[in-house]
């Protein structure tokens, strides 16, 4: 896996917010098909960190290079056409939109016709239109939510809006998927199903990057962890060799039982 | 194929109606079929965008003013006139878009406000060009190949023009592009994270919407064969805004109801009680607004799903008696 050129390069990346420095010189990479996680004790920067990868904010100094391109300047609806897509920890959802739909958002950039095919009603457009929903459903059956097509989505629990969040994403045809706290406000069953969608999709071959809160969950499920705290990173590794070590254990001081039960 | 079936269909009663009507009829009718039409474009970028704004009445009347003067001070041949109106509209509604879409909400109000009323001050102040407060008359429409097209016939140009914005907006609504606008209103982070240029949608929509709320203009300017400042007063801006709101913002066949029953509703009304329709009309808006805000289509909606609900259970106690 790790013979290949990673997909995802981070290097010295850094964000300020005035006096405070939220990152600093953070090195991440990423290859096609694997699972890193992300963790850290609250305020060791994860989330800008996802930002910044996600594109919904500027780093400070360092670089984001995705499949050899170096992402600076690209605006923020430029991440998914390229190949990066997210899911919200908080879902989402559009909406005065079906399940359908909502997942149709996602292949926004991947439809080929244009406004005008559109406006004169070619029979590509049209039938453009109905692979899309082809599609669409193929992705709300993946992630389990096929009785929910047509649902509005004001009628899914908490735990269905996730998997509506994960199938959106995969619209998009991401290389990289992030995941910002999947697992948040999931019971257990649904966490088990969540485990077995994100492997399924590494096995596709996508990158995916998480940032979790619940350690018992990213343990079992991450290739490789990093440990993030104060804006750093303290520790890369796999999962097992991680929770040896010291600075890690240090910064989880807290959360210890935490790190052994997992 | 159905769908063009039913277009056709459409076609022919909506021109039909025009063949049996007297002359005062026959403005009624045609005044409401481009309400409809106004109300259509409008629901899209007030109801599906969700942008507020009051510039789109101020396009009917750009674009009714420009075909005008396009004909009779520039000598323009017709198709060029028509063009040359819709380029106008295009240019107009970028300009007031690419920094007004910046703004959300109130401010889009505003700025869009501001510029239906500048368009009223450059109708009064126009001089010869705009003829001032008594607006431009005394003008006809041009053959078109050697054919006047007039009476029940230029009612059918209406029709067309309806069933025409109708079909696109239909069409956009149902396209990635209409997805993108829904997104855009729904939850703006989301929707660039899906890859969705928000300020790009923004301003096609508002451009889209308001260059065919120009082409109604253009359609409009010879139904009366005069223009005035008049006509394009504030009191219809917010005749269309409640039009689109009573019928149920968001929905087509809500525009098209909410158009239908407020411009006929005074024409009803003031044989009986004179002036005091207005006061009838200002107590339906609130009643509506209060009891029905998904408008006269939501109570549509709530018969049909009634419906439903008494059916299956219907079913169900024939299957447990």
């Amino acid at each position: 896996m790790t013979a290949h050129n990673p997909l995802l390069t981070v290097r010295g990346l850094g964000r300020r917010f005035g006096g405070l420095h939220a990152v600093t010189d953070l090195d991440l990479d990423v290859h096609a098909g694997e699972i890193l996680g992300v963790i850290g004790p609250n305020g060791a920067g994860k989330s800008t960190t996802f930002s910044m990868i996600a594109g919904a904010l500027a780093p400070t100094s360092g670089e984001i290079v995705f499949d050899g391109q170096p992402m600076a300047g690209v605006p923020s609806h430029g991440f998914a056409p390229r190949g990066i897509v997210r899911t919200f920890q908080h879902n989402k959802p559009f909406e005065s939109m079906s399940v359908r739909e909502n997942v149709m958002v996602g292949m926004h950039s991947r439809m080929p016709s244009s406004l005008w095919q559109i406006l004169a009603g070619t029979g590509s457009s049209a039938r453009a239109e109905r692979e899309a929903a082809a599609k669409a459903d193929s992705l709300v059956d993946f992630v389990g939510l096929s009785e929910f097509r047509d649902a509005d989505v004001a009628t899914l629990s908490f735990g269905q809006g996730r998997l509506l969040e994960i199938a959106r994403a995969l619209a998009a045809e991401p290389r990289l998927m992030l995941f910002d706290e999947p697992a948040a406000g999931l019971t257990a069953s649904e966490c088990h199903r969540l485990e077995q969608i994100v492997l399924s999709i590494a096995k596709r071959g996508i990158a995916v990057l998480l940032i979790e809160h619940d350690m018992r969950f990213l343990m079992s499920l991450a290739d490789r962890v990093a440990v993030l705290n104060f804006g750093r990173k303290i520790a890369d590794d796999t999962a097992a060799k991680v929770q040896q070590h010291p600075e890690v254990v240090e910064a989880y001081l807290g959360n210890l039982k935490d790190l052994q039960n997992a | 194929m159905k769908s063009l079936v039913r277009y056709i269909v459409a076609a022919l009663v909506l021109s039909g109606v025009a063949f049996v009507l007297g002359s005062y009829q026959t403005d009624v009718y045609r005044k409401l079929l481009l309400w409809i039409t106004l109300a259509l474009s409008y629901n899209f970028l007030f109801g599906i965008c969700g942008q507020v704004a009051f510039s789109h009445f101020a396009f009917y009347g750009i674009g009714a003013y420009s075909v005008v003067i396009f004909i009779t001070q520039l000598a323009l041949p017709l198709p060029l006139a028509v063009l040359a109106t819709v380029a106008l509209c295009v240019a107009l509604a970028l300009v007031v878009a690419i920094p007004a879409t910046r703004l959300a909400g109130f401010y889009l109000a505003l700025a869009t406000l501001a510029f239906a009323q500048l368009f009223i001050v450059v109708l009064n102040e126009g001089g010869t060009v705009t003829g001032g407060t008594g607006g431009l008359t005394n003008y006809r429409l041009p053959d078109i190949f050697g054919v006047a097209v007039t009476g029940p016939w230029y009612t059918v140009a209406i029709v067309l023009l309806l069933l025409g914005t109708f079909a696109m907006l239909w069409r956009l609504e149902r396209s990635w592009f209409g997805r993108a606008c829904r997104a855009v209103r729904d939850n703006p982070d989301a929707a660039v994270a899906m890859g969705v240029d928000a300020r790009l949608t923004k301003v096609l929509a508002y451009t889209i919407t308001s260059a065919l709320a120009g082409l109604a203009g253009m359609v409009y300017a010879f139904v009366d064969n005069t223009v005035n400042p008049a006509i394009f007063s504030q009191e219809s801006v917010f005749q269309l805004l409640f039009m689109v709101i009573v019928g149920g913002a968001g929905r087509p066949a809500g525009a098209i109801i909410g158009a239908t029953v407020l411009y006929l509703l005074p024409l009803v009304l003031s044989p009986i009680i004179g002036h005091h329709h207005a006061l009838v009309f200002g107590l339906f808006m609130v009643l509506v607004v209060i009891f029905q805000p998904r408008g006269l289509i939501g109570l549509w909606d709530r018969f049909i799903s009634g419906r439903q609900h008494r059916q299956a259970q219907v079913q169900l106690r024939k299957a447990h008696p």
